[in-house]
This record gives C-alpha cells, sequence and structure tokens, in this order.
C-alpha cells in the first residue's frame, strides 16, 4: 500500500492526465494540489503558504522531481513570445504508480474530477488569483474574521496591484457564488 | 539607555563584518534569540564532520546579512518593475528592508533542539498539517520579542508590529505587496540557502558548498512576468554560472553532509529519544502557552538528559555511539524495480530491521531547481536556468532509500540482502 509520498506522486500523475488536454502546468498543479487540500479536505499534508504568486509548497514541486525521476510524469518546457512554461505529462511509469496508489486515488477520485471540472478553463494567472483570494478568505476565516467582498478584493489588489480591484471582486464575486468562500460573505 | 543609531559590527567567518542597528541588537539580545547559541545548525552532524558545531544564531545573523545584500540588488536591478508593477515607492522600499532585515533574522528563531533532526516531534494542527519552526518563530516574536520589536526608538519611523514581520515569514496576506520579498526569505534562491550551504561546508570542512555568491548577488532581479502573473525572482544572463553553482552545491551537499547515512542514522536516534524526553512525545504546541514551554527546550537540556541516562535505547546508543548502521541503499535514482527491491529487502529482514530513510523526505530534499528565471534584458526574455545549463537541467531528484540495522545485526542482515541480490527482487 502507498504511503503519503507515494499517493502524492500518483495524484500528480492523475492530474497531468485528466487536466485539459492530457497535461499540466506547473502553476495548474500547484493551485489543484492547494485546491484538492483546502477546498476538499485531501489529506496531502502540503503546508501552503502565501506568495505573491499565490499559495505555494515547494514540496509540490520536489514530489513533481520525484515523481519526474521515477518516470510516472515527463516535462517538457512549451515556449512562447517572451516567456515559457511546463507541460507535464503521464510517462512510462504512470499505471504502475497508479496501481500502487489505487485505494487512495479510488478514494478522491471525485475530488480530482471536481477540481479539474471547476478550475481546469483557467489561465495560470487566474489561478493565481483565484487561489489567492480563497487563501486570504480562509486567513479571515483562522481569525473568525467576516469580511465583505470590496474588503476582500482591497486585500488581495494589495498583494497583486497589477489586478485592479473591481477585477479581484469579479473574481470574488464568482467564487462566492460557487460557495467556495467562507468568511465572505 | 543606548543611543538609538548605534551601530553594531559582528565578526562571521563567511561575510567578514555583519551589520546591525540598534534596533536589531536590542532583539537578538532577547533571551528568545539568544537560545539560538543552544541550537546547533545541523544536529549530530559533527559525529561525522567534527567541525561542524555551529548554531542557528551565526546563520540567523548571516541570513539577515545576505537578505539585505539581494534586497540592494533587486532594487538598483529593477527598480522599474517593483515600481510599475508591485507599486512600490521610495518610502516603501525603505520601510520593506527593515521588514525584510528582520524577517531574515528571526526566521529560525523557533527552531528546536538540534534544528530540522527533531521538526518530526511538532504535534499536529486542527486541520491535520504539523506544526513547523515557523509557526513557532511566529509565536516567539509575536510574544516574547514584541516589546523589543515594536517599542525601540527607531520603530517611532515605521511604526512596525510584531505582526508585520510575522506576514512575511508565515505568508500572509496581511504583508501585501512585500509578499513579493517573501522569496528571499523561503524560495529556491533564498538568503537562507545562499547561507547555509557555504556556512555548512565551511564548518564541516568541505568545499562542495561553495558557489559564487558575489557574482549571484550581483545579477538577482524582478523579472515581470509575461503571462500576466506576478514578478519573479530571477537572474540576469550574467549570473547563469553562478545560479548553476548554487544548485550544484546544494545537490553536492545533500550527497556529502546532509543525507550521509551515518548522520541520517543519528536523526533517527535522536527523534528516538527524544520522544522519551517529552510529555506524549510532542512538543508543546505554540499556540497558547505552550511557547513558554517549548523555549525551555534547546540542546543544552537535552545532552544534560542523555547524559543522565534519558532517552531510552536512542539514548543510550547515542552515548555509546552504537548507532544504527546502513546495510541496504538504492541508487540516488532508484527506478521501480529499485524501489521494488528495497521493499523486498525491508521485508526479508523481519525483525533485523531497524530503520527506513528516504533522501525525498528528507528536510533538505532537492527539488526542482531548474525553474529560476534567467532574464535577457537585450531582447526581453524569459527562460528557466535549466535552457542554460545542461547539467542543472540533467539533474534528477534524489529518491535514494536506506535501510538500517542495530550494530549488532549486521552480519546476519549482509546476508539476507546479499541474497536478494543474487536473486533478484522475487525471491
Amino acid at each position: 500500500m502507498a504511503d503519503l509520498h507515494e499517493s502524492r506522486l500518483a495524484l500528480i500523475t492523475v492530474l497531468a492526465s485528466q487536466a485539459p488536454g492530457g497535461y499540466i502546468g506547473r502553476t495548474a498543479l500547484m493551485k489543484y494540489m492547494y485546491f484538492l487540500q483546502v477546498l476538499r479536505g485531501v489529506p496531502l499534508g502540503y503546508r501552503f503558504t502565501l506568495y505573491s504568486y499565490g499559495p505555494f509548497d515547494s514540496d509540490v514541486l520536489a514530489d513533481l522531481g520525484s515523481a519526474e525521476a521515477l518516470s510516472t510524469v515527463k516535462s517538457e518546457l512549451e515556449r512562447y513570445s517572451g516567456g515559457y512554461w511546463y507541460k507535464i505529462r503521464p510517462d512510462d511509469h504512470a499505471d504502475w504508480i497508479r496501481e500502487r496508489a489505487a485505494s487512495f486515488l479510488a478514494k478522491y477520485q471525485t475530488d480530482v474530477n471536481w477540481v479539474v471540472e471547476k478550475f481546469g478553463g483557467l489561465g495560470s494567472a487566474e489561478l493565481e488569483l483565484d487561489s489567492t483570494i480563497i487563501y486570504a478568505d480562509r486567513e479571515a476565516l483562522d481569525r473568525r474574521e467576516k469580511i465583505d467582498l470590496p474588503e476582500v478584493a482591497k486585500r488581495v489588489h494589495e498583494i497583486k496591484p497589477h489586478f485592479s480591484q473591481e477585477q479581484v471582486q469579479s473574481h470574488a464575486s464568482r467564487l462566492v457564488e460557487e460557495g467556495l468562500l467562507k468568511a465572505v460573505a | 539607555m543606548n543611543d538609538p543609531h548605534r551601530k553594531y559590527e559582528i565578526r562571521c567567518p563567511l561575510h567578514g563584518f555583519i551589520t546591525l542597528n540598534d534596533w536589531e541588537w536590542s532583539v537578538i539580545s532577547q533571551p528568545a534569540f539568544q537560545r539560538l547559541r543552544r541550537i546547533r545548525q545541523l544536529g549530530w552532524t559533527d559525529y561525522i564532520y567534527p567541525g561542524a558545531m555551529h548554531t542557528r544564531f551565526e546563520h540567523s545573523l548571516g541570513v539577515m546579512h545576505v537578505a539585505t545584500r539581494l534586497y540592494e540588488a533587486i532594487k538598483k536591478n529593477s527598480r522599474e518593475v517593483l515600481e510599475s508593477d508591485l507599486g512600490f515607492t521610495q518610502e516603501g522600499l525603505e520601510r520593506d528592508k527593515q521588514l525584510v532585515r528582520f524577517a531574515a533574522l528571526l526566521h529560525d528563531v523557533g527552531h528546536s533542539p538540534f534544528s530540522h533532526a527533531s521538526e518530526e516531534l511538532f504535534p499536529l494542527k486542527k486541520d491535520g498539517t504539523r506544526y513547523s519552526h515557523e509557526d513557532c518563530s511566529v509565536a516567539i516574536l509575536t510574544s516574547e520579542l514584541r516589546s523589543a520589536i515594536e517599542e525601540h526608538p527607531l520603530n517611532n519611523n515605521w511604526r512596525f508590529t510584531a505582526e508585520d514581520i510575522a506576514a512575511l515569514i508565515q505568508g500572509s496576506a496581511a504583508a501585501k505587496q512585500g509578499l513579493f520579498w517573501r522569496d528571499l526569505i523561503s524560495g529556491q534562491m533564498d538568503a537562507d540557502r545562499m547561507d547555509y550551504l557555504q556556512r555548512d561546508a565551511y564548518h564541516a570542512g568541505v568545499q562542495y558548498g561553495r558557489f559564487d555568491l558575489n557574482r549571484l548577488v550581483a545579477t538577482t532581479r524582478a523579472i515581470r512576468d509575461k503571462d500576466g502573473g506576478q514578478p519573479r525572482l530571477g537572474i540576469s544572463e550574467g549570473g547563469v554560472h553562478a545560479a548553476e553553482g548554487l544548485v550544484l552545491a546544494r545537490y553536492f551537499m545533500f550527497t556529502q553532509i546532509y543525507f550521509h547515512k551515518t548522520r541520517v542514522a543519528y536523526d533517527v536516534h535522536l527523534r528516538g529519544a527524544m520522544k522519551e524526553l517529552l510529555t506524549n512525545q510532542k512538543f508543546p504546541a505554540p499556540a497558547g502557552g505552550g511557547i513558554k514551554r517549548f523555549l525551555k527546550w534547546d540542546d543544552w537540556k537535552v545532552l544534560g538528559l542523555l547524559a543522565g541516562g534519558k532517552g531510552g535505547e536512542h539514548g543510550k546508543r547515542m552515548l555509546e555511539r552504537k548507532h544504527y548502521r546502513r546495510v541496504y541503499w538504492t541508487s540516488e535514482t532508484p527506478d521501480k524495480k529499485g524501489v521494488e527491491e528495497a521493499e523486498n529487502v525491508r521485508k526479508k529482514l523481519g525483525t533485523l530491521f531497524a530503520a527506513e530513510e528516504r533522501a525525498a523526505k528528507s528536510w533538505y530534499k532537492t527539488g526542482r531547481d531548474d525553474d529560476i528565471p534567467v532574464f535577457d534584458e537585450k531582447y526581453d526574455t524569459r527562460l528557466p536556468l535549466s535552457e542554460h545549463s545542461n547539467v542543472v537541467k540533467n539533474l534528477q531528484a534524489n529518491n535514494q532509500i536506506f535501510l538500517y540495522v542495530r550494530p549488532e545485526d549486521v552480519g546476519p542482515a549482509e546476508k539476507i540482502v546479499r541474497e536478494v541480490k543474487k536473486h533478484g527482487r522475487s525471491s
């Protein structure tokens, strides 16, 4: 039976195959893991903390490195004008890790489907924004604060000033409608 | 009362003089910070490398020094990005410099005895994740260090609260635009790593942790994201080989020091002994009044208890230097056959098996270091370090597995390992 570490490697492999197009980027991988742990309660044991680019835990990338070394996924660099991103796809030993973590994956398959369906269409900047809004919401919840939409928009805009408060509020409003925020009324 | 504008200099074997202002001096003079003189940086590494007796105290000063150098370089190299993308003003940049210095100075103040070796003994939080030394750092600076931070006359210029520094250390929305600087405290090219690699190498007496710090600092900058995301910390093209040196230093230090077979065995023994010494086998949670009880734990206390015969079987083994012996190990990057062979050996060892340690679960594990963005100013392009360095591109994560037995069982255990290796994993 797989331990937590192997279960996380298997989850990376499954997310890579289930994401739209059969591949996933590093930002999407990081944020999907965050959503799985925080929004769906999947016990991944990551310790996400907030950076200006959203919730992040270097252990997710360390796990990605382990998964690549075991050939359960492989990464390819994709360039675009002035920048780059990584396409992560299942590799030769994807089935092997899936089998080892079969019971973990079966238990949380619905949650994986939910995250991919809900956030699969978003680009990396939107994923950074949505995950930052959710992080700010959960922080307020921990402090037993009730905040309104303009307040969460102000807080996130202060972290990400290149998004206007209106843009942030529009994203936060969608997340409220979907019932994903808990401290924001 | 001291002159609040007085400067202090402390000698550092790596960086020469480290300069502190009176405000920082008053913070490091507090008992909670002085405790770091009694927390060794590398646990029981001196049993393998006798010089490695250095402490979190000198490392914390070093991180503050390196973070300041990086901060100044970023300000010089990428002021336009800081002002237009992150909205910094001159005053905001001056303010955040002092915040970054405090965050760097205090990020490790919550370490448990012998540093990372005992970190697994922090209790769990309500959400199932484990408290960390950063949680303790935040609890200490918002309690024991609060008055030294908030009441110094120099704070009349900035009016910092302890929470302002905590927000940067723990990663909170309250840090606002200042979150950009978190990568200097905790990131793939942070001041922490740049200091500990060189410091650990210096004290251990090895050459592996060396890299060109001056070049790396001089080329560090904020890089605008062309995809609409936040600016990232990266380097100019001229820093490629210095960054390559940092990545390689980390790889070598991991294989030669941090994941050394005997060093890892002493981590196992320390955890086992500490479980015997702690109430409920855990450190007090940093919430509520727990932090005062936590602060009483330092290396001196643990060593005293071990010298007094406490710590059970593990404590005894540490005293008598009868540590577990590694009898089986995979390659650094085992394939699925390698992983299955390790499982088979573990099974066959049966009651002889004493401990398993995996590089992928180590505190110092190496992950994906290939993504340090490199900026080509002339053509306004960004590429990761791996596209500039074949060495970095081909460096894989270390997934090595070690299996240990008691020293008295080495003979029969090695016989079993030999049999498994001879007949393959199906035996």
